[in-house]
């Protein structure tokens, strides 16, 4: 098998796995070596399903012992399968680099024999990486659950940001469909990753040149839509993994399926990809917007609404909230209101110092008035007074109704509901009806709705 | 302190530098007015008004330069990147923003709801951003031993380049090519230099077109069909900057 094949095989095996972010450590280049890292991370390359490519995302084989039910490279499923040797993958990595097709190495792998083997051969690729032919970019390495703690400390010395796959979202799915896997076995190397990572740079606080363990931290990844928890539970997962691991991202995959099997979604399901994005927007919200998990999603409805964000969501529920006064209130509150992300937040911060603001002003710093204008006063006077339909429009997510032409094949014109629609449009289109008309038809469905909530 | 100072009929011509346009702004400063228009030799424009040369002296644009950097390196920086635009007006714009700056202090460089700095502003963030694009799309080539790419972007990002890029490869030479504006960056023996340059050769040599080959493969390979959304595509990668792109050019690879 030649090189061209392999790794044709061992990234088509790889692309499942989301985490492909380049950021959290900044680092200058150095002569003698090759490459720079930036804390900010770099897209490279964007597929044409829309997501980006940073690194070189491979596995170090596909050759797996296990046989976890909701993954292509079980043992049990017939497919190619394909090892790099660790110089193949540094000549590939280097060679790659050089051209700025990529910002480094995700190195992952199917587990060969047992998790210690597995991860010996990958420490053994990043070795003749970093210390042969001093490769300064970034990698991000996997660790294999129930490898040893020593091989965990070893490769956290050599990658910038570690990453160990929660895959489902509880400890009964987790039982069910990948019998090898235990939680025990995924929470162990992820505590150990934070106590290693928070030392190590304690001691980097004390001792430039001590060596930096995981500089960049770790993520980890979560399969949706496979087994029947909602939504609630799982950004209360989300919450807990932040808190309690302090782990960088986490990032959550619309189950694919890829198997006929009794306890999983059938084949022809199509992956919940307006789920997933509602539940990245979520995560954004905990992240940056100081937002918690129980704020978003309540008992009563533990799913995110489809046709609205959730940002838009809570802001419908908390009318009290609302308007706030763009000229005094402080971040935390400006951040509450749709429209006014952290960027324009920063913006009015400082322009207000100098200036007052009003709606002319927020236009030309960026707000997104379609969204805020109802919520929000500049000196006390309300920009705007919508009637309750007005509002509900101006907050609809456009995503959910997204209607159009993807070209699959040259003779294909007819008007599809694009990948992040509804699954209400999908149904309705299934059933007979043209795109366009069903999609006009769900947003009236739902602008009614949305108005009744107010 | 207040500058006053009037529109006039008048239009500035310099020679297109950096300092030549700071003394675009002394001369607006010492005549105490705002010109109608400023524009480089090259700009092919009708002009009604009358047309006053400004002669590029070091020393005057040492001073406004000094005076920039006085009033903070935010206003110094917003100058310095917004000058590499290449919209229409960016003059004007730039010379708008600076006298409200030396009026109104260097704070003023954050009135964001302002329309001059706001103006100003867009025109920073245009080129800041078409930096990062060309820092995350460009694609080196091995040629006669160095690394060698084309791009073509809308504003003059050379210059910005250069730091990312010598600091990722501290031990190679590269050339970067601008087919927009026909200028090349240029990196050898750990010299940098910024030249004129009227055509660049893509290499076809076995070996890089092999390396272009499997990035090809690679790219395809991690495509999930599924989730096939190509408007997502291209709002991440615009159509103007594709044909430099290997992966995205159809005539390399079709099996």
């Amino acid at each position: 098998m030649n090189l061209e094949e392999k790794l044709e095989i061992l990234a088509d095996s790889a692309k499942y796995d989301v985490a492909c972010t380049s950021s959290g450590v900044d680092r200058a280049g150095q002569h003698g070596k090759l490459g720079s890292c930036r804390a900010a991370g770099i897209c490279h390359a964007f597929t044409p399903d829309g997501r980006c490519v940073s690194l070189l995302k491979v596995l170090y084989s596909n050759a797996c012992c296990y046989d976890c039910s909701y993954c292509v490279n079980r043992r049990s499923n017939d497919r190619p399968r394909a090892s790099f040797t660790p110089r193949e993958l540094a000549d590939l990595t280097i060679g790659f680099y050089k051209r700025n097709y990529i910002e480094g190495l995700f190195l992952s792998s199917a587990v060969i024999q047992s998790p210690d083997r597995t991860m010996e051969l990958m420490i053994r690729a990043l070795r003749i990486l970093r210390e042969e032919y001093g490769f300064n970019g970034y990698i991000h390495a996997k660790t294999i659950p129930g490898a040893d703690p020593m091989l965990v400390q070893q490769l956290g010395l050599l990658a910038d940001r570690l990453s160990v796959n929660i895959e489902l979202p509880s400890e009964v799915s987790l039982n069910q469909l990948a019998p090898d896997k235990k939680k025990a076995s995924i929470l162990r190397p992820m505590k150990q990753i934070a106590v290693q990572n928070a030392q190590s740079k304690r001691e980097l606080a004390v001792y430039r040149h001590a060596p930096a363990f995981a500089p960049a931290g770790q993520s980890t990844q979560m399969i949706i839509g496979a087994t029947p928890e909602n939504d609630r539970h799982i950004m209360d997962l989300t919450e807990a993994l932040y808190k309690k691991y302090t782990l960088k991202r986490v990032f959550y995959s619309a189950y694919l399926p890829v198997v006929e099997d009794s306890r999983l979604p059938a084949l022809q399901t199509k992956p919940p990809l307006l789920r997933e994005h509602r539940l990245y927007q979520a995560d954004w919200l905990l992240r940056y917007y100081h937002f918690s998990a129980r704020e978003l999603l309540t008992e009563e409805e533990p799913n995110f609404d489809p046709y609205l964000d959730p940002k838009c969501t809570w802001a419908l529920r908390h009318p009290a909230f609302f308007p706030v006064e763009v000229n005094t209130a402080d971040r935390a509150a400006l951040l509450r209101v749709p429209g006014i992300g952290p960027k324009s937040a920063d913006r009015i911060l400082q322009a207000r110092r100098l200036q007052h603001l009003g709606m002319l002003e927020l236009k030309q710093i960026g707000v997104v008035l379609k969204r805020a204008q109802y919520f929000i006063t500049c000196s006390g006077r309300a920009p705007c007074h919508g009637t309750r339909a007005e509002i509900a429009a101006a907050l609809l997510d456009p995503k959910a109704f997204s209607v159009g032409v993807q070209q699959m094949s040259l003779d294909d014109f007819i008007a599809k509901p694009l990948p992040f629609a509804a699954p209400e449009l999908h149904k309705l289109t299934e059933s007979g009806m043209a795109a366009g008309k069903a999609a006009r038809l769900l947003k009236e469905e739902a602008l009614q709705c949305v108005t009744r909530r107010m | 302190m207040r500058y006053q100072a009037d529109v006039r009929d008048v239009a500035y011509r310099y020679d297109g530098s950096f300092a030549g346009f700071l003394c675009c702004v002394f001369e607006s400063f010492t005549q105490r007015e705002i010109p109608s228009l400023i524009a480089a030799p090259d700009a092919e424009q009708l002009v009604l008004f009358e047309m006053r040369d400004i002669p590029t002296e070091t020393e005057k644009a040492r001073r406004v330069a000094t005076g920039l950097k006085r009033l903070g390196m935010t206003v110094y920086e917003r100058v310095a990147v917004g000058f590499l635009s290449c919209a229409e007006e960016k003059d004007l714009i730039l010379l708008r923003f600076i006298r409200l700056c030396f009026a109104q202090g260097g704070q003023a460089a954050q009135m964001l709801g302002h329309t001059q700095v706001a103006q100003a502003f867009a025109l920073e963030r245009a080129v800041n951003n078409e930096i990062c694009r060309m820092i995350e799309l460009l694609r080196f080539e091995e040629k006669d031993g160095m690394l060698g790419a084309q791009i073509h972007p809308q504003n003059r990002v050379l210059p910005m380049l250069r730091a990312h890029f010598c600091s990722r490869l501290p031990d190679d030479d590269f050339l970067i090519y601008d087919a927009t504006h026909k200028e090349a960056l240029l990196r050898r023996n750990g010299q940098v230099q910024f030249l004129r340059m009227e055509r660049y050769e893509a290499s076809a040599e076995p070996d890089e077109l092999a390396w272009q080959t499997l990035w090809k493969r690679f790219f395809k390979a991690l495509t999930i069909e599924e989730r096939r959304n190509e408007k997502l595509q291209t709002q991440h990668v615009p159509l103007r900057y594709r044909q430099d792109m290997p992966e995205m050019r159809k005539d390399i690879l079709q099996t």
